[in-house]
């Protein structure tokens, strides 16, 4: 099935994916604003991946990891470094790696 | 009891993923778009590229006796990080993955072979838990 | 002690509660294999995402770069400009897999890399600046489309796994040395009961035979 990609970002990282022919490009000004354009966009059926920045993300704080718990599948919201290249000191990835990993080391000791 | 309730669904949804009717690699190879429903109606799509990989190891007149996607045999009488595959045509195809020579119907392979037929054929294998 | 158990000592429940133990080792068995498989291709997306990340964030750091330039030397009103007039067609299509129970994400760019020409942006505006950040972000977002599917993926095994992992641990922890205390005590029960219906009949026999 086909989808359309969206982007909420800074202005001038919009203008880049606007450029390479991102439809959806959403500026980021006001948190309310900006977390309401996101339910839109989780709500849709037509979206299938939301780029967002780890700034923004951060700025949305709780609210934002509440809504990527909440959500089904579709879209896929993947967070992406802006023109700063600024990315949160804790990956995500590690932190889940290392739960898997760790709590496999228990398991197997208890077998 | 509650937690024998839990048990029964988990084991029920074990197999959930694995589709009510497999297709052969000949349907898959001429189909445009080459995919599994599973029971619950969620689709399941073959990679083209694991297709072809396949197709070149079985021979043509093979391609209607492969049934796709091949079946993980996790049974856990073999012991823990085991699993069978079953059939001559399998058998062959996952051989040829993993380098080694097996002529008989079933080969039991190991879990870093299981990995390494995993990352060669995500689509066209699938795991099946031996629940019986 | 028999407070706690609320099951009646007899044949009868000790046979059910042998079959839940059976059951339960049987299900802690499976389960513990669809786990370790979980692993295995969770481990597998991981590496797949160490492989890309890094390039992909080495294209995007490029693209970016570039349209810094293109801001620079093409104008902030112009460069805004061409992005609202470009055409927009960046589309994905999304399957999807199935890894044991979960579903997955299998997502494809449909091919996006574009002409100066046929972008577009209105051939007043047209320049190699601007060209060269439209072409940096086309190849951007075909990388992080790529790495979308596969972090999501990762995503939603680490949730399977942990799911799973926590069935196995409440068996062999909880549930499985539970119900096997109880199969014991039960089994305790009916021997004592048997020892002591044998000493009574014992001592009902020989005040029979007393009487004779």
């Amino acid at each position: 099935m086909s989808f359309k990609i969206a982007t909420i970002a800074d202005a001038e990282t919009a203008a880049g994916f606007a450029l390479a022919g991102v439809r959806e490009v959403y500026i980021h000004e006001k948190k309310e604003a900006t977390l309401a354009k996101l339910d839109e966009l989780l709500a849709s059926e037509g979206i299938g991946i939301v780029f967002i920045t780890y700034s923004i993300a951060e700025e949305l704080g709780f609210d934002f990891k509440r809504r990527m718990r909440a959500k089904k599948a579709i879209p896929i919201v993947l967070r992406i470094p802006d023109k700063t290249g600024r990315v949160p000191k804790v990956d995500e990835l590690q932190e889940i790696i290392r739960r898997t990993v760790g709590a496999e080391i228990i398991v197997k000791g208890g077998s | 009891m509650s937690t024998d309730r839990i048990l029964q669904f988990e084991l029920a949804r074990l197999n959930a993923h694995l589709p009510g009717q497999r297709i052969t690699l000949k349907d898959a190879l001429s189909s445009s778009n080459p995919q599994v429903v599973a029971k619950d109606g969620s689709k399941h799509k073959f990679e083209r590229m694991e297709l072809e990989y396949i197709s070149k190891i079985v021979h043509a007149d093979d391609w209607d006796k492969l049934r796709l996607p091949i079946l993980i045999g996790v049974n856990p009488k073999l012991g823990r990080g085991a699993a069978e595959i079953s059939g001559e045509v399998e058998v062959k195809v996952i051989s040829q993955v993993l380098g080694k020579e097996c002529r008989n119907p079933e080969m039991v392979i190991y879990r870093p072979e299981i990995a390494v037929v995993r990352t060669k054929l995500p689509t066209a294998t699938q795991y099946f838990f031996m629940v019986g | 002690m028999a407070k706690t158990i609320g099951v009646a000592p007899t044949r009868m429940e000790l046979l059910k509660l042998k079959q839940r133990v059976s059951l339960a080792q049987k299900g802690h068995d499976l389960l513990r294999e669809k786990m370790d498989a979980l692993v295995i291709e969770f481990f597998g997306i991981v590496k797949r995402i160490r492989e890309v990340r890094a390039g992909t964030m080495q294209q995007l750091s490029s693209a970016y770069r570039a349209l810094s330039i293109c801001f620079a030397m093409q104008g902030t009103i112009e460069t805004y400009q061409a992005a609202r007039e470009v055409t927009k067609v960046a589309e994905v299509d999304i399957s999807t897999r199935h890894v044991m129970g979960i579903l997955v994400p299998v997502v494809e760019a449909k091919p996006i890399e574009r002409h100066a020409l046929t972008r577009g942006y209105g051939v007043h505006l047209t320049s190699s600046v601007l060209d060269e950040a439209s072409r940096e972000f086309e190849r951007a977002l075909g990388d992080l489309i790529k790495l979308a599917e596969f972090e999501e993926g990762a995503r939603e095994i680490a949730l399977e796994l942990e799911k799973t992992k926590r069935r196995v641990n409440a068996l062999e922890y909880v549930i499985l040395p539970n119900l096997k205390s109880m199969v014991k005590f039960i089994s305790m029960r009916l021997d004592e009961m048997e020892r002591e219906n044998f000493s009574r009949l014992k001592r009902i026999k020989a005040m029979l035979e007393g009487r004779e």
